[in-house]
């Protein structure tokens, strides 16, 4: 029964439908953000979260405030509420709620990897990792020599274990292999992501799939734009490309041959949801960065996603809006900390 | 007349505070509750305020306390709460303050940390001996009954006997042994034997005891695991597999003497630990238990700072920085005693220079205050809950003290019933004090901040059922009756008597089941019963039709008696407003259009009940009828109920009709003749606002309005309220629709006050019924089983009685009697269009240790 899907969509899910609705209206406002941005240090940007929905989570901090203190608590406080979503999920919500981890998990694996070749010390680099996808087999990944080992004897019980299939290699991992790998890794999981959400069907699919197609298609530009300029060859690339956006299969085929910013342009000039982010694109001197740009319609997204009811898109949108939402704070902490007031201003206002 | 009919009147002054007296002063008003601040600068973002740093030090002393609390609390001791509220800490003594908390602070955390330190350490070596005591029974088991470890176990248990046999053949045969978390376990044995493909041996038991885990604390159960591998790139991925698991490791000794050894070793340290942290223990408590008596007062005194400062960031410095303006709100008859407070702060202080303050004339509209005590405060709160009454407004809760008891007793008409309820209520008032009470939570709470409500509710329908003669449905024969059955029979009559009477004999009275008593034959009615409904009516089976033409029109009487006292209320109102034209323009027409309609209908009611007898009840017109015809005026004549009663009913409706357009356009008008400049009545056109000032100071106020108080930041506001538009369509568009809204009105309000019949006939049936289905059948069983049946029956039956009766019965009555007051009563005459008077007060500070906000 497809289409009646509303009707017992509370049984399961409305309690935590009702709950992300009632957190995302506690994001910061517009207002907020213009109150942010008078700040004079970063005590008056504490005193000023206070009053918002962040409340005490500074209150136990004894010595001097740091951006990175402010980051760290501002995740905490995000992992505990997903946390709380994640406890009191059902299937297959926390199938979903699995899925939206794999990307952080991805993220800190590599994070991880990368430590250990500069032969850093695992507890600094645990600090870095992000704790929404910090996971029990986390520490243990600095053993593994090579890709297939790490699978083999690390991952394969973890929910990333299906995205190693096409990244089996016996390379020894370097810093380039690394990358490269983060990207696979990132290819099949979003595609994996994908078809859950297709498969799931109803309004989920309908808001879903929109928001998974942009992200394949950003990681695509972005891939072009990083690869100018190194030796990765154009059939590598083009492996690395997620194939469940709009660009597929066309774009992403003149993707690979593209060899600087102008012609990835003209890439992009073919789809019109991706012309006008191109275009709103400055160059050096001022004007938004492609990230930016990307940002803000990632928000704008979200946002709506907001709009339909009945569906698990609203998680995944309001974990990403308080991602940027803590994106921009630290920005502005930045900004205050380091008395760099030109740019404060450039932060993502969440509608 | 008293401070509950109308609202206090406000006064808006200037406090000029010297700036080394201001916080003194605060501390002062503070503690007296005396005046509202208003926020001076609102444009100004909470850190950008004069006093953050001093919100910030109080932020860091709330900080510091809850610490202290929390670890007061960790600690099981008693947290002394004190019964005075201390005042708020001089200037001087807040430094010193903060610095003894601050190193109060720092030793707590140093002792805390030593401790936690020492009994991480404790917890260590308890996990060792543990881990020691179970791996020696391994490697028995090892020797013994390993059959599965078969190809290694010829080296193993070699190895174990002599290790250093072991490394003379070269190959390096390491142990790793520790705990490990319960639920790791098998995550743990699957990656160690993937990662190591095989090469090395887990042997793990269950500790049978849970133990704490020294990280976190928490008591969990663990497993002891001994690792036994070959080689050194395996150990070292060992090592790190068991990092990655939160493993603890201990060193595992190679030969039984070093085991012996390492275990008694460990066994002194433990008893040594265990002074110490002792000790350690003792001394912390000790802190703590210091901390803990002042503990509460600093608590106490910190909000109050916090308080001040609060206040303080809403003040304004005026130019050149060496005073405070702060503007408040005050009652008038609280200037003085404002007076004397900023006096109190200025000695307190030491300053030579006292503060003082002046009162401002505004055009702003102030707070609203009604003081109220317990007695009033559950009224006031029912008007409240409409809305707070606009400035000096008359405020309903005064007459709703009686009105609304009464009203509910209407509903509520039962003797029994009502006494129960009383009962209660006194119970609560009684114990008004009583500690568990004050602190009771919800619902209880709820019933005893209305106790008072109560309590009149109770006593009110103790008397309505007196009226109605009802006692849980039955009827009290208090005087006897005035009716008597036996003047009936044609045997009690002399022959002489008018035939036309029927009479009863024994015939009659054996074939008929119901006979009617005839009023008209003499000594059948004795006259009425003194006091009440005749208890005979409740054995009579048109007891119903009876009742509910009386109960009928007695809810219509009351409902426009109470809607007419509304109007008139209205016209208190206007007089103190000053707005005389509405009296004639609005006020009388409303009171001619409801009396010469309504109060016509008591009239022909009453008239009816005082003309008509038993004898001549045969020919009395009906009401209703004759209502009716009052506004159809049928061609042929009726009786009717006097002579002369059609000319009387066209003069009455002549003057409904006529003030109908008087209503609609006469306040418009009015309005539009005196905007044309004809303003010679000396009203004021602007409203509310400008009460207090005399008219011809308005006149010319509104002429030169913009020379006043150039610099003052609410001039916009001002000049907002005084320069307000004079548009004749919207005010003739309000008035009309007031119009439409109060003709309208008064035909279904009045209906609506028929509720007062149907909720009360209401409650006498379902307590009838209550009594017919339980207490009857109870009562119907013969003796022998009867008593048994009757104890659980009317246990039934007193339950019923409470739960559906009293509680379910009562708040439906309760809710009715509430929309009886906002709607019909209050939409008469109160605007409620107020804010409440919040005075700055320490009092409303919550004196708990667990509220954050």
């Amino acid at each position: 029964m497809p289409d009646c899907a509303e009707l017992y969509f509370n049984v399961d899910h409305g309690y935590l439908e009702g709950l992300v609705r009632g957190c995302k209206a506690s994001l910061l406002t517009q207002q907020d953000y213009l109150n942010l941005v008078q700040c004079e240090n970063l005590e008056d940007l504490k005193i000023h979260l206070q009053t918002t929905d962040y409340g005490n989570f500074l209150a136990d901090q004894t010595g001097p405030l740091t951006v990175s203190i402010i980051d760290t608590k501002m995740k905490k406080k995000l992992c505990r509420e997903f946390e709380y979503f994640r406890n009191h999920s059902l299937e297959p919500l926390s199938t979903f709620f699995t899925y939206m981890t794999c990307s952080y998990m991805i993220d800190n694996v590599i994070l991880l990897m990368n430590g250990a070749l500069q032969k850093k010390p695992v507890k600094d680099i645990l600090v870095k990792c992000h704790p929404l996808g910090s996971f029990m087999e986390m520490e243990a990944v600095n053993i593994a020599e090579t890709a297939s080992d790490l699978f083999n004897a690390i991952l394969v019980e973890t929910p990333l274990a299906p995205f190693f299939q096409d990244c089996m290699s016996e390379n020894t991992l370097d810093e380039l292999n690394i990358e490269l790998l983060r990207n696979k890794l990132y290819k099949s999981y979003l595609e994996a992501f994908y078809t859950f959400c297709k498969n799931h069907g109803d309004v989920t699919a309908e808001i879903m799939c929109p928001i998974l197609e942009f992200e394949a298609d950003r990681r695509a530009f972005i891939i072009t734009l990083n690869s100018f300029g190194t030796e990765l060859t154009k059939d590598d690339r083009e492996s690395l490309y997620p194939t469940c956006g709009k660009l597929y299969p066309e774009g992403l085929r003149l993707l690979a041959q593209v060899e600087d910013f102008e012609q990835m342009k003209r890439v992009a000039d073919h789809y019109e949801v991706y012309k006008p982010l191109l275009d709103a694109v400055g160059d050096n001197n001022g004007g938004k960065t492609l990230e930016d740009v990307f940002f803000e319609h990632e928000v704008k997204m979200n946002v709506l996603a907001f709009n339909r009811q009945f569906h698990y898109g609203v998680f995944y949108a309001y974990i990403k809006l308080r991602e940027q939402e803590m994106r921009n704070i630290v920005w502005i902490a930045e900004c205050i900390s380091q008395r760099h007031r030109t740019k404060i201003n450039s932060y993502i206002p969440i509608l | 007349m008293g401070s509950l009919f109308r609202s206090e009147s406000m006064c808006l002054a200037q406090l000029f505070l010297q700036a080394g007296t201001a916080y003194e002063c605060l501390s002062a008003l503070g503690e007296r509750g005396l005046v509202q601040f208003r926020d001076l600068n609102q444009s100004v973002s909470s850190f950008q305020r004069k006093f953050v740093g001093e919100m910030k030090r109080c932020e860091e002393l709330e900080r510091i306390l809850a610490y202290l609390v929390q670890e007061i609390n960790k600690a099981d001791i008693p947290l002394p709460e004190g019964e005075t509220s201390p005042p708020a800490p001089p200037l001087k003594q807040v430094l010193e303050m903060q610095e003894q908390l601050q190193k109060l602070e720092v030793e707590l955390r140093e002792v805390t940390k030593n401790k936690e330190k020492l009994r991480k350490n404790l917890l260590e070596l308890i996990e060792y001996t543990h881990m020691l005591r179970v791996t020696k029974t391994f490697v028995k088991r090892n020797v013994e009954f390993e059959p599965a470890y078969e190809e290694f176990s010829s080296l193993e248990t070699e190895s174990l006997i002599d290790y250093s046999c072991m490394q003379r053949l070269g190959a390096k045969l390491g142990f790793v042994s520790g705990l490990i978390n319960q639920g790791k376990v098998e995550a743990f044995e699957k990656m160690l034997w993937r990662v190591c493909k095989g090469y090395t041996i887990v042997t793990y038991a269950e500790l049978d005891e849970p133990l704490e885990d020294p990280e976190t604390g928490e008591v969990i159960k663990w497993y002891v695991f001994l690792i036994s591998f070959w080689g050194e790139q395996i150990g070292y991925k060992v090592k790190k597999i068991c990092d990655c698991y939160h493993c603890h490791i201990y060193p595992y000794p190679n030969t039984a003497e070093e085991r012996k050894e390492i275990q008694e070793g460990l066994n002194t340290r433990i008893q040594d630990l265990y002074t110490v942290l002792h000790k350690t223990e003792d001394y912390l408590r000790q802190v703590l238990c210091n901390a803990a008596e002042t503990v509460y007062s600093r608590v106490i005194q910190v909000k109050k700072m916090k308080a001040i400062y609060h206040m303080l960031n809403m003040c304004s410095f005026d130019v050149t920085n060496k005073c405070l303006i702060a503007e408040v709100w005050c009652p008038e008859a609280d200037l003085q005693e404002l007076r004397r407070a900023l006096e109190d702060g200025s000695r307190e202080s030491g300053a030579t220079i006292p503060s003082f303050m002046n009162t401002i004339p505004t055009k702003e509209t102030p707070p609203t205050l009604i003081r109220t005590n317990k007695f009033t405060e559950g009224f006031q709160n029912i008007v409240d809950a409409y809305g707070v009454g606009s400035y000096r407004e008359v405020n309903p809760a005064l007459f709703t003290i009686i009105t609304f008891p009464f009203l509910f007793a209407v509903m509520f008409g039962d003797f029994g019933h009502g006494f129960v309820m009383f009962l209660f209520a006194l119970l609560l008032v009684l114990n008004e004090n009583h500690p568990r009470l004050k602190q009771s939570q919800e619902i209880l709470r709820m019933f005893f901040d209305g106790r008072y409500i109560l309590l009149l509710m109770g006593l009110f329908s103790v008397y309505t059922g007196l009226i109605y003669n009802d006692c849980f449905s039955k009827s009290v024969n208090i005087f006897g009756s005035g009716w008597n059955v036996s003047a009936m029979y044609s045997s009690s009559h002399a022959a002489k008597e008018p035939k036309k009477l029927i009479l009863w004999n024994n015939s009659v009275v054996r074939h008929n089941r119901v006979l009617q008593l005839d009023p008209s034959v003499p000594g059948v009615f004795q006259g009425p019963y003194p006091f009440g409904i005749d208890p005979i009516w409740n054995l009579a089976t048109n007891r119903l039709t009876f009742l509910n033409s009386f109960k009928m029109k007695m809810s219509v009487i009351l409902g426009i008696i109470h809607m007419t006292f509304g109007v008139t209320l209205g016209i208190c109102n206007h007089l103190h407003f000053r707005k005389k034209f509405n009296i004639y323009l609005v006020s009388i027409p409303e009171l001619l259009f409801m009396l010469c309609i309504f109060g016509y209908l008591i009239f022909m009611i009453i008239y009816k009940w005082l003309v008509y007898s038993a004898e001549t009840s045969r020919v009395a017109p009906s009401i209703l009828i004759e209502f009716i015809n009052m506004f159809l005026f049928p061609a042929s004549e009726t009786v009717g109920l006097y002579p002369g009663q059609a000319p009387v009913q066209r003069l009455l409706l002549a003057i409904t009709a006529l003030s109908v357009p008087v209503l609609v356009l006469g306040k418009p008008l009015f309005l539009l003749w005196l905007h044309n400049g004809r303003g010679c009545f000396g009203v004021s056109r602007s409203g509310y606002t400008l009460v207090r000032k005399d008219s011809e100071e308005e006149v010319s106020l509104l002429g030169s309005q913009d020379i006043e108080e150039g610099s003052n930041h609410m001039e916009d506001r001002c000049r907002e309220v005084t320069n307000e538009e004079f548009n004749f369509g919207e005010i003739l568009m309000t008035q009309v629709i007031h119009s439409i809204e109060y003709c309208l009105g008064c035909i279904s309000n009045t209906a609506s006050y028929l509720r007062l019949w149907a909720l009360s006939l209401a409650h006498a049936q379902l307590s009838d019924v209550l009594w017919a289905m339980l207490m009857r059948v109870g009562l119907r069983v013969d003796t022998t089983y009867g008593v048994l049946l009757l104890l659980p029956v009317m246990a039934f039956f007193a339950i019923l009685t409470i739960f559906i009766l009293l509680v379910m019965e009562g708040l439906s009555a309760f809710l009715h009697a509430i929309r009886l007051h906002w709607v019909e009563f209050q939409n008469k005459f109160y605007t409620g269009a107020g804010t409440k008077f919040v005075p700055f007060s320490f009092n409303l500070l919550s004196s708990k240790f667990n509220n954050d906000d």
